[in-house]
C-alpha cells in the first residue's frame, strides 16, 4: 500500500506516466533482494544488466538494506521489468550460491546414439517444448554456467492458476554427463520433469541415483570422483613420504605403524584432505540378526530383522574418515560405508544374500527403484 | 563441605539429623546401599526392578490432569526436602510466587522481554498417582500470562507448567526424615528457561531446598528401552529408536529404529519363557541392548561403545540423556516415574 502511494506522488510530481511492477513481481523482486548478502548485491545486479550504468551507480550501498532494497525496487519500477525479470536476478544469483535446501541426484540410462551429440540450444528448444505440451502454466528458464553446466529454473502452475515463481524448482544437468541434479521438486511435478528431461536429452529413462545432500558442489564432486582419491599402492608408504609427521627424538609411538595402516585405510575408502560434505547416509536393513550378546540367531531365523540405520554430521564423510583412522571403525572398512564414495550414493536398502546355504555375513545392496 | 553441589546447601541441624539416621546403616553388609569412596552420593545399582505393566492411571487420576502430564517434553531436575510445606497452604503459595515473579521482573533479573507484566499462578495437587504410603501427593503448578491490555473474553495463556512428584521412592529413605519435610525430589519443568530459574529461586527461599539438574546416565536409559520394548505386546511401541553421539571429527550421530515387533522377538528371546516373576534383570537387559550393538557392527565395523547413548524413543515415550522425558501413552507413567524418583534420589547431595 505505502509504496503504491510513494509511486503516485513521485509520478504526480514529475507528470510522467511509469509502469508500475505486478505485484508478483514486485513481492519476488523483495524476496530475492532480501537473500542477497548486501557484499554480493552490486556485483549481481551487473550482471543482471537490467538497470542502466548510471541508475547503477546511483545505488547507495552503505544505506540500510531496508532504504537500499526500495531504492532498488523503485529503479526496476523506472525500467517498468516484469516477472521474467525478476526471476533472472533470482536465477543469477543462485547459480552461484546454490544455497537451494536438498539436491538430489538422478541418473540418466539407456542413452540413444546420439545422446552425446545433444547441444545446448536443441536441448534448450526440446526441453521446453515437452514441458509445456505435458503441462499448461508452466515458466521455465534456461541459462549456461560458466563452468558448462546447464541450469534450469522453473515455476509450475496448472489449469487453473498461474505460475508460483515463489517456489521455483532447480534443475541443474552437464550436457556430456548423465547426471541431473534437482532442487525443490514436488512429487507431483516429478514424473513431468523426468518425462521432459528424459526426452531432451535423448535417453530412454531417468531414475533416481540414491544420493542427496545440501551442498550441491559437493552431491556432483562425490558422484563424479571430484576429490582427491587414494588408491592402494604397491609404494610402501605414500602417505609418510607426502606428509611427514614431525617427531620429537625423545618420544617413540608405540603404535605408530598402526595408526599409520589405519590412517591409509581410511583415506582409501574415504578419500584424502577436503573430501565432499554430505549431512546424512541412511541404511535399511532387512537382514537376519545372527546373534550377539551371547545370543544366538533368532529362533525364527528366516524373519529380518528390520532396522533403519542414520549416520549425520554436518559432514559425514570427514566423520567417518576419523572413525576408521582413529580406531571406532574396524578395518577393513566395512562396504556398506565405502559404498558411499565408491558408488556415489547416501541411501540403501541392505539384504541378506539369497543363497541359504551360505554361512558368511555377506550383503548384497540393492538399489530401491 | 559438598564439593559437587553447584548450589549451596544450607547447613541446618536438620540435615545432619537426616545423616545419622538412615546412612548409619551404611556399612551393614546386608543393605543394598554401598558406599564408594570418592563419591559423594549414596549410590545403589538396582539389578532388578519390575516389568512395565500397565496401569490404567486414567481410573486413579483425574484425566485432565493426566493430559496435562502427557502432554509436554519435560526437562528434570532433583530437589532435595522441603521444609514446613503444606498441602493445606497451595493457594497461598500461588499468590506469593506470582508476585515473586512480577517482582523480579521489575528488577530487570528476568531474561525475557515481553507484553506480559502479570503472572497468574496456580498450585494443585494431582491425587492419586502415589504408590505407597511413604509418597507424598505430586503438585502440579502452572504460571499463565496475564498480558497488561487483556480484553474480557482472553484466555491466560500457560506460559510455564511443573510439577513435584515422588513415586514409590525408597521407604528407608523417606522414613528417615524428619517430620516438617515433605520429599518431593523429582521436578519436572516445561517453558522458558528464566522462569523455570525464577521458580526455583522462590522455592529455594521459601522452603530451605536446593535444587540440581537431574542428567541421566546411559544405564536408566538402556532400562527404559528394555521396559518400554517389553510392553509391545500390550500397547504397539511401533518402533525403538536408539540414538548414539560417537567422538569422531566433527561428531557422528548414528541412529537405530528397529521394528516394533522385531524388537519385541529380540527382547523374549533375551527373556526365557514363561516367568514366575515378572522382574527384569539388568543382565537382561544388557544382553538386549549389546544384541543390538553387534547386530550394527555386524554390518559397519563401528563400535557404538566409544559413543554414548543420548535417546531412546518409542510409541510410548522418549528419554534424553541430558534428563527430558516426554511420557506419551500414560498407561507406563508409574514405572518410568518410579524409575526417574529413584534417580532424584540418588543424585541429591547428602553430606
Amino acid at each position: 500500500m505505502k509504496r503504491t502511494f510513494q509511486c503516485i506522488i513521485y509520478s504526480v510530481c514529475i507528470g510522467k506516466y511509469i509502469p508500475s511492477m505486478g505485484d508478483v513481481a514486485r513481492t519476488l523482486l523483495q524476496r530475492t533482494l532480501r537473500k542477497i548478502p548486501t557484499v554480493k548485491l552490486e556485483e549481481t545486479l551487473k550482471k543482471w544488466a537490467h538497470l542502466s550504468r548510471r541508475q547503477q551507480q546511483s545505488v547507495n550501498y552503505t544505506q540500510s538494506k531496508w532504504i537500499l532494497h526500495e531504492n532498488i525496487v523503485s529503479l526496476c519500477e523506472e525500467n517498468g521489468l516484469t516477472t521474467r525479470h525478476v526471476s533472472e536476478l533470482e536465477m543469477i544469483y543462485c547459480m552461484e550460491n546454490p544455497n537451494l535446501g536438498t539436491w538430489r541426484a538422478c541418473h540418466l540410462t539407456d542413452a540413444d546414439e546420439d545422446a552425446t551429440s545433444v547441444e545446448l540450444l536443441s536441448f534448450k528448444e526440446q526441453f521446453k517444448s515437452h514441458l509445456a505440451e505435458l503441462i499448461r502454466n508452466v515458466s521455465i528458464k534456461i541459462k549456461k554456467h560458466d563452468n558448462g553446466s546447464v541450469w534450469i529454473r522453473i515455476a509450475w502452475g496448472d489449469n487453473f492458476s498461474k505460475p508460483n515463481h515463489f517456489k521455483p524448482t532447480y534443475v541443474v544437468h552437464d550436457l556430456q554427463t548423465p547426471y541431473v541434479f534437482i532442487s525443490n521438486l514436488k512429487s507431483k511435478h516429478k514424473p513431468l520433469l523426468y518425462q521432459g528431461l528424459v526426452l531432451a536429452t535423448k535417453h530412454g529413462s531417468i531414475k533416481d541415483a540414491h544420493l542427496s545432500g545440501r551442498s550441491l558442489h559437493a552431491v556432483r564432486d562425490l558422484l563424479m570422483g571430484h576429490y582427491q582419491q587414494s588408491f592402494p599402492t604397491n609404494h610402501l608408504r605414500p602417505l609418510q613420504e607426502r606428509n611427514p609427521p614431525i617427531t620429537h627424538p625423545n618420544i617413540e609411538k608405540e603404535h605408530k605403524e598402526h595408526a599409520e595402516k589405519r590412517l591409509q585405510v581410511a583415506y582409501e575408502a574415504f578419500g584424502e584432505g577436503d573430501i565432499p560434505k554430505l549431512e546424512t547416509a541412511t541404511y535399511t536393513l532387512e537382514t537376519r540378526f545372527r546373534g550377539g550378546g551371547g545370543m544366538d540367531t533368532l529362533s525364527d531365523g528366516e524373519k529380518p530383522f528390520r532396522t533403519v540405520v542414520q549416520f549425520a554430521s554436518t559432514s559425514l564423510l570427514e566423520s567417518l574418515r576419523h572413525c576408521v583412522s582413529s580406531g571406532i571403525a574396524e578395518a577393513p572398512v566395512s562396504p556398506l560405508l565405502s559404498s558411499i564414495t565408491q558408488k556415489g550414493r547416501n541411501y540403501f536398502v541392505i539384504t541378506d544374500k539369497a543363497d541359504k546355504g551360505h554361512n558368511a555375513t555377506t550383503q548384497n545392496s540393492r538399489a530401491k527403484v | 563441605m559438598d564439593r559437587r553441589s553447584a548450589v549451596n546447601t544450607s547447613v541446618t541441624h536438620h540435615t545432619t539429623h537426616r545423616r545419622s539416621k538412615s546412612y548409619g546403616r551404611t556399612f551393614d553388609a546386608t543393605s543394598r546401599f554401598c558406599y564408594t569412596p570418592g563419591q559423594l552420593t549414596i549410590t545403589r545399582i538396582p539389578t532388578s526392578r519390575e516389568a512395565a505393566k500397565a496401569h490404567k492411571i486414567t481410573e486413579k487420576v483425574d484425566p485432565e490432569q493426566v493430559a496435562l502430564l502427557v502432554k509436554n517434553e519435560w526437562k528434570l531436575s532433583y530437589v532435595t526436602p522441603l521444609y514446613q510445606f503444606r498441602y493445606t497452604l497451595l493457594n497461598v503459595y500461588a499468590k506469593h510466587l506470582s508476585a515473586f515473579l512480577v517482582a523480579e521482573k521489575q528488577q530487570g533479573t528476568a531474561v525475557e522481554v515481553g507484553l506480559e507484566t502479570g503472572f497468574k499462578v496456580t498450585f494443585s495437587t494431582v491425587l492419586g498417582m502415589v504408590e505407597t504410603k511413604d509418597d507424598a501427593e505430586t503438585v502440579f503448578i502452572q504460571i499463565h500470562s496475564k498480558p497488561v491490555f487483556a480484553s474480557a473474553g482472553d484466555t491466560p495463556r500457560v506460559v510455564w507448567s511443573g510439577w513435584l512428584t515422588c513415586i514409590n521412592g525408597d521407604p528407608e529413605y523417606l522414613q528417615s526424615l524428619p517430620p516438617e519435610f515433605v520429599s518431593l525430589p523429582l521436578f519436572c519443568t516445561s517453558g522458558t528457561e528464566s522462569l523455570t530459574f525464577l521458580v526455583k529461586l522462590w522455592f529455594e527461599r521459601t522452603f530451605d531446598c536446593s535444587f540440581g539438574s537431574l542428567s541421566l546416565d546411559p544405564n536408566d536409559l538402556q532400562w527404559l528401552a528394555a521396559l518400554w520394548t517389553g510392553c509391545h505386546s500390550d500397547n504397539n511401541i511401533r518402533s525403538l529408536k536408539l540414538a548414539w553421539t560417537l567422538p569422531a571429527q566433527p561428531p557422528l550421530d548414528v541412529s537405530l529404529t528397529v521394528n516394533g515387533q522385531d524388537a519385541w522377538d529380540l527382547w523374549e528371546k533375551v527373556r526365557p519363557g514363561d516367568r514366575a516373576d515378572d522382574s527384569v534383570s539388568i543382565e537382561e537387559v544388557k544382553c538386549f541392548i549389546t544384541g543390538i550393538e553387534s547386530h550394527f557392527f555386524r554390518h559397519f565395523k563401528i563400535h557404538l561403545s566409544a559413543g554414548v547413548l543420548k535417546k531412546v524413543s518409542t510409541a510410548l515415550g522418549s528419554v534424553h540423556l541430558d534428563g527430558k522425558i516426554k511420557i506419551t501413552c500414560s498407561d507406563y507413567m508409574i514405572t518410568v516415574m518410579t524409575l526417574l524418583t529413584e534417580c532424584a534420589i540418588l543424585k541429591m547431595p547428602t553430606i
